[in-house]
């Protein structure tokens, strides 16, 4: 079961213990982004669920990967590169699946869902 | 001018509610923005250090026993005004700043001040200062009147199919009995010549302004500076501008 939670952490705070296993924070590298991820990293740990996933979006450089890194020590960190594809797939409102399955981003995905589902 | 800035998550609400704010006071004008998001970014998109800080506790009483109306209010004695005067926090151009607070932890913590925040906003003394506020992304608070506030609602509206899904929803704000006088489409990260267009007739808004992606406003937000300080030439910020004349325009009795 895949949930995409309302932007913020009002939903997160508010989930029952047990609900799910695997949080996916998604985060991109500007600061307003990073702070609500540290707060949504936070709220999920304190309430101690399972296992929580950093996915650095929208990633153009290593400058954007180390500003991701230096917010999130110590975290499992997942990067899915900036890709026009995506902006185009969303333009046309088309799945990026459908549409650009070879693209990086899409790409970076598909070895996500392996990596937490191995298949 | 009393505007609400509205929009799917993302579109880029912040940053224009922000900058309008800011060239806004630039003009002369008194500025107050209302922060009703609790998650923090606007106050970066302004050029204020980012704070927590909302309405204190100390500022509300509960209902007693047997009374009417909501379980908090604010404390005897202390006016809407006074309020802002108090809590409402100054920065660049002598903008002031009033939020809620911000959320760490349940949406319990910050009960007092949001019941506080609605009260202020309700009681506003409106001729006093230009509001632009700031809502967060979806339709939620939009829908539960946290823009009645506002004369002219702007819908930020990003030219993709879930943008403008988002739009026509909030443009049902139109419909309401309460809602605004005007409820106009900000197009942003527009790349497309005819995004206005298709906005236009995807949304049924009038789109008041298009913002064209802009790598400087882009580039601001990722140092996480306010884009009239870190962009002050740009074509996203001169588009702002743009829609400030606008609407003192449309302000004028």
């Amino acid at each position: 079961m895949v949930a995409d939670l309302e932007a913020g952490i009002g939903t997160l705070t508010r989930l029952a213990d047990g609900a799910v296993d695997i949080v996916l924070i998604v985060v991109e590298p500007v600061p307003k982004s990073m702070e609500v991820g540290t707060r949504a990293a936070a709220a999920a740990a304190a309430k101690g669920i399972g296992r929580l996933v950093i996915v650095a979006n929208r990633v153009r450089d290593a400058a954007d990967l180390d500003a991701i890194t230096t917010a999130f020590p110590g975290h499992e960190i997942v990067v899915v590169p900036d890709d026009g594809a995506i902006v185009e797939a969303d333009r046309r409102g088309v799945a990026p699946l459908d549409m650009a399955p070879q693209a990086p981003a899409v790409q970076a995905l598909s070895a996500l869902a392996e990596r937490l589902v191995p298949v | 001018m009393r505007v609400a800035f509205v929009g799917k998550g993302g579109a880029g609400k912040s940053a224009l509610a922000g900058t309008l704010a800011r060239v806004l006071a630039r003009t002369g004008e008194p500025v107050l923005v209302i922060d009703s998001d609790p998650m923090p970014g606007l106050a970066l998109s302004l050029g204020f250090p980012a704070t927590d800080a909302g309405i204190p506790d100390d500022a509300t009483v509960e209902r007693a026993d047997g009374e009417d109306g909501p379980r908090y209010r604010l404390r005897p004695g202390l006016s809407a005004a006074k309020a802002i005067e108090l809590y409402a926090v100054a920065g660049p151009d002598d903008v002031r700043l009033l939020q809620f607070g911000k959320l760490r932890e349940h949406v319990g913590s910050l009960m007092r001040s949001q019941h506080a925040f609605h009260q202020i906003r309700e009681e506003l003394p409106v001729d006093r200062w230009h509001l632009v506020g700031d809502l967060p992304g979806g339709t939620r608070q939009p829908f539960f009147g946290w823009a009645q506030f506002a004369t002219v609602v702007l819908v930020v509206v990003e030219p993709s199919e879930k943008g403008m899904l988002s739009a026509r929803r909030l443009a049902r704000l139109g419909d309401d009995e309460d809602g605004p006088a005007q409820i106009l489409a900000v197009v942003n990260k527009s790349r497309h010549r005819d995004d206005a267009a298709r906005v236009e007739a995807g949304t049924g808004l009038r789109v008041a302004v298009t913002v064209p992606w802009d790598e400087a406003l882009a580039d601001a937000e990722r140092r996480g500076l306010a884009p009239i300080d870190a962009a002050p030439d740009s074509a996203a910020v001169g588009a702002v501008a743009c829609l400030v004349t606008q609407l003192q325009a449309g302000a004028q009795p």
